[in-house]
């Protein structure tokens, strides 16, 4: 939650650069202390006001996305009845046990105080009367384990690179650039042909034998989940957004007033270009959290990861609204709470967000 | 000498037991969303089902309907009772025995109106089912049956696997299915694949040890899997993939024929389409042949039944491709040519054509007949809906023009449905009382030279009624490893004759 710095100097001296902070060349002489009264109950309070807003756009965020799914799947052609054959026979039978009969509102705040129980209700068509959490849970564990080692993945690849790249002209970034704006399903699709078509003629020539990861993305391997969290990481444009963002961060800290007094002093650097890099990096996380989540979807389809991506694509296609209303507060929560995740990091390391005002 | 004797005992019994090896490895697009006969919805559930569950009665190789867990029956006189006694020899997946219980509960679980399954229609002719003793069943029909066993396939569901007749899909039996079939579930895995393994106790005990369900999405890579070694067996290949599989010296294709057709259904509450004369002109400007080459190979159809069914009138002829004709009969229906454009009025004369997306090379087909139609003056539209956009905008608000998809019926070929003013699948607003009389004759009568003779001629009234030009039906083929031996192929239900099928 940014605030306008209260006190320049307490800025400059723990190398936090803000566009709001003055130019002044002051010497680095470390942290000056507070009050000591103020620093606890100031610092609980300052840490509540300042969680207060990301809390409530957390809650928001998830009531807004599970109403506009809701509204999306009322709105969409055809219903669960339709997916059975024999349905309009039975229609008002299956409506009225699957709660369809009542009015979009009622449904969604019937889900909402259901789902505060822990109850997400039961599938209707995508698999006929499983629980969704039951159905979701191992999913969702498939999922993550291809999105997290994606997300972990993609900052220290962008932030390497962009190490590198800072200091050099625009057409530096071109080759990441090219990589990256692969859309994923295209690079799945490649990296999958080439790959099979390779063993499979080294295979028939007698020059190997049959790896355990062959065919894929048929077979459940090592091999299919590091290319699966290769191609998220890269593809669609998830790495060169976030080098260009750490590009930027690494262009201006390096221009930063405070590093220039740091470096006078002869003190390292390093101390002062991490945690400003904390900030605009969690952010970037944050905000790729939805891209990755976008691609995690046709990436799962294409390499055959069973998660909740591709849980969601089946659910909504056979009208299952239990389970693509379930997977919506999955993915809404786990993109508020990254969201949340990185304000908290930047109050953490901020100490001007903690500021009362 | 304990021992010995024990020993050679078993040798014995290993030596009677047929050879069993191998894991059998199939693909579907979709793996099945539940394990239980009573809600199926989908053909990868259908074949599923055969493999864990058995009927009454099943097909024969001829597909003549036999006994299964029947042992014999005999029909009353007037064919409204039989008394079917049951094989005493069978056993659930669990080793409880399978008993009267079992089938009187099935039929009763399927007509009780809470259970709300969508195969009801399967037993609504069964007015009562009771129980005799243990291993005898007295069923009683609504009207007289005369083939009754061909509508005693169903699958039979355990009596002790469910609490009273209501069965709800949320039952755990759902996912812990028991049947008495060749196959018994293991494991759903986490790639979505289900595991099956032979059961031993089944009379005639399978030859493969294990049966595996792939779920393999996208259908262009399924043939590519095979090729691969990574499935043993494909239910359908596409049309386009014969050729690299007829080339490959480990994959064997295994024709067979199905009772599936396609067809060009008009929306008949709609103008133009309620005028023959333009249906007509529709059915004269398709250039069926040309449609068909290249998506594969069939048979072209001139109504309802494929061309090998007994119902099928081989007198009827074809509508044939010719734009002279079809162009007087655009001007008998008022429509009026400008330049090399069909005018409706002041307005260029335009039609849609919908599709089924899932419908397999219906992109094709649609492209070219839109080509077609346009050639000749016609202007066309173009749409494809997903599943449940179908089933709401075709089927519930008959909300189309003209339509392309295709039906596939089992044995009994019952086309009452579709083309019956009342039939709940009859969404062309087809109408035509012969024809009515004649669909209820064939349903009712006990005569089967009769209901040839009924259905022939509706065959023929609908021909020349024209609610649809009638396209083809493909020939399909299954491709399996040629591991895989003693293949023989249900063209329905695929897996009927698994338990001979044998894996080097």
């Amino acid at each position: 939650m940014p605030t306008e710095p209260q006190n320049d100097t307490t800025a400059l001296a723990h190398g936090i650069d803000s566009p709001m902070s003055p130019v002044v060349a002051t010497p680095f002489s470390g942290p000056p202390e507070l009050p000591p009264s103020s620093l606890p109950l100031r610092s609980i309070l300052g840490l509540f006001l300042a969680m207060g807003k990301p809390l409530v756009s957390f809650t928001l965020t998830l009531l807004g996305a599970l109403l506009l799914v809701q509204l999306l799947l009322w709105a969409a052609p055809g219903d669960p009845v339709d997916l059975v054959p024999n349905g309009e026979s039975m229609r008002s039978a299956l409506e009225q046990e699957w709660g369809l009969d009542k009015s979009p509102a009622r449904r969604y705040w019937s889900f909402v105080t259901r789902a505060l129980r822990g109850d997400l209700g039961y599938s209707l068509t995508f698999r006929p009367g499983a629980q969704v959490l039951s159905l979701m849970t191992p999913a969702a564990l498939r999922s993550l384990q291809v999105l997290l080692p994606a997300l972990v993945l993609v900052m220290p690849m962008g932030l390497g690179l962009a190490w590198f790249t800072a200091g050099h002209t625009r057409l530096s970034r071109r080759p990441i650039q090219a990589l990256s704006v692969t859309p994923v399903f295209l690079m799945a699709f490649m990296v999958v042909h080439l790959a099979n078509e390779t063993t499979f003629t080294l295979m028939e020539a007698g020059r190997i034998s049959r790896p355990d990861w062959f065919a894929l993305p048929d077979t459940d391997s090592w091999l299919k989940l590091l290319l699966s969290i290769l191609i998220l990481a890269v593809g669609s444009g998830s790495l060169a957004e976030v080098h260009a963002a750490c590009e930027n961060e690494i262009r201006r800290v390096r221009n930063s007033t405070f590093l220039d007094a740091a470096k006078a002093r002869g003190a390292s650097v390093w101390p002062h270009l991490l945690p400003n890099l904390v900030g605009p990096l969690s952010a970037v996380a944050s905000s790729r959290v939805v891209f990755l989540m976008g691609g995690l979807i046709i990436v799962e389809k294409v390499m055959h990861l069973n998660g909740v991506g591709a849980m969601l694509w089946q659910a909504c296609l056979m009208r299952d609204y239990p389970v693509a209303l379930g997977i919506t507060v999955l993915a809404a929560a786990t993109v508020a709470g990254t969201r949340l995740l990185a304000d908290i990091l930047r109050v953490a390391v901020d100490p001007r967000l903690r500021e009362i005002p | 000498m304990k021992t010995s004797l024990l020993l050679h005992a078993t040798a014995l019994a290993t030596l009677s037991m047929p050879a069993f090896a191998g894991t059998l490895r199939y693909a579907e697009d979709q793996a099945p969303g539940i394990v239980n006969p009573i809600f199926s919805t989908s053909m990868p559930e259908t074949r599923l089902n055969e493999l864990i569950f058995e009927g009454l009665y099943t097909d024969n190789q001829e597909l003549m309907s036999v006994p299964c867990l029947a042992e014999s029956a005999e029909v009353s006189e007037d064919r409204t009772e039989m008394l079917i006694h049951l094989r005493q020899d069978v056993s659930w997946h669990d080793g409880e025995r399978f008993t009267a219980q079992d089938v009187v509960f099935t039929i009763e679980a399927m007509k009780d109106r809470n259970t709300l399954s969508p195969e009801l229609g399967r037993v609504s002719w069964i007015k009562k089912a009771e129980i005799v003793d243990d291993y005898t069943v007295k069923l009683r029909f609504d009207r007289p049956e005369a083939r009754p066993e061909d509508k005693l396939l169903f699958k039979i569901l355990p009596a002790h696997g469910f609490d009273g007749t209501t069965v709800k899909r949320t039952d755990s039996f759902r996912n812990n299915p028991i049947g008495t079939g060749p196959y018994r579930l293991v494991r759903y895995n986490d790639d979505n694949s289900i595991s099956m393994e032979r059961w031993l106790d089944h009379r005639n005990p399978a030859h493969l040890d294990q049966i595996t369900m792939r779920e393999v999405s996208d259908k262009n890579y399924q043939a590519k899997l095979l090729v691969y070694e990574s499935l043993e067996s494909l239910v359908r290949v596409l049309p386009r993939d014969l050729a690299v599989l007829q080339n490959n010296r480990k994959v064997e294709l295994y024709p067979y024929q199905t009772n599936s057709w396609w067809y060009l259904g008009f929306n008949l509450n709609e103008e133009p389409y309620n005028n023959i004369d333009f249906r007509r002109a529709i059915a004269h400007l398709v250039d069926v042949d040309t449609l068909l080459a290249p998506i594969g190979t069939g048979d072209i159809l001139t109504g309802p039944y494929v061309k090998s069914s007994p119902f099928y009138n081989h007198d009827v002829p074809e509508w044939t491709h010719d734009p002279d004709l079809a162009a007087m009969y655009l001007e008998q229906a008022g429509f009026t040519m400008e330049g090399d454009q069909w005018m409706d009025g002041d307005e260029p004369l335009r039609i849609t054509i919908t599709a089924h997306q899932a419908l397999e090379s219906s992109q094709e087909v649609v492209i070219n007949l839109q080509s077609q139609l346009q050639s000749a003056g016609i202007q066309v539209d173009v749409g494809f809906l997903d599943e449940a956009t179908w089933k709401a905008r075709v089927w519930r608000e008959r909300d189309f023009e003209l339509i392309l998809s295709q039906w596939t019926f089992d044995r009994n070929e019952d086309i009452l449905d579709q083309f019956h003013k009342g039939g709940s699948r009859n969404f062309t607003g087809f109408s035509n009382a012969d024809v009515d009389k004649l669909l209820e004759l064939a349903r009712e009568t006990t005569d089967p030279q009769e209901k040839k003779t009924s259905l022939r001629e509706a065959h023929r009234i609908i021909h020349d009624e024209l609610p649809m030009v009638f396209l083809w039906t493909l020939d399909s083929y299954a491709a399996l490893s040629t591991r895989v031996g003693s293949v023989v192929i249900h063209p329905f239900y695929f897996f009927t004759y698994v338990g001979d099928w044998t894996m080097d």
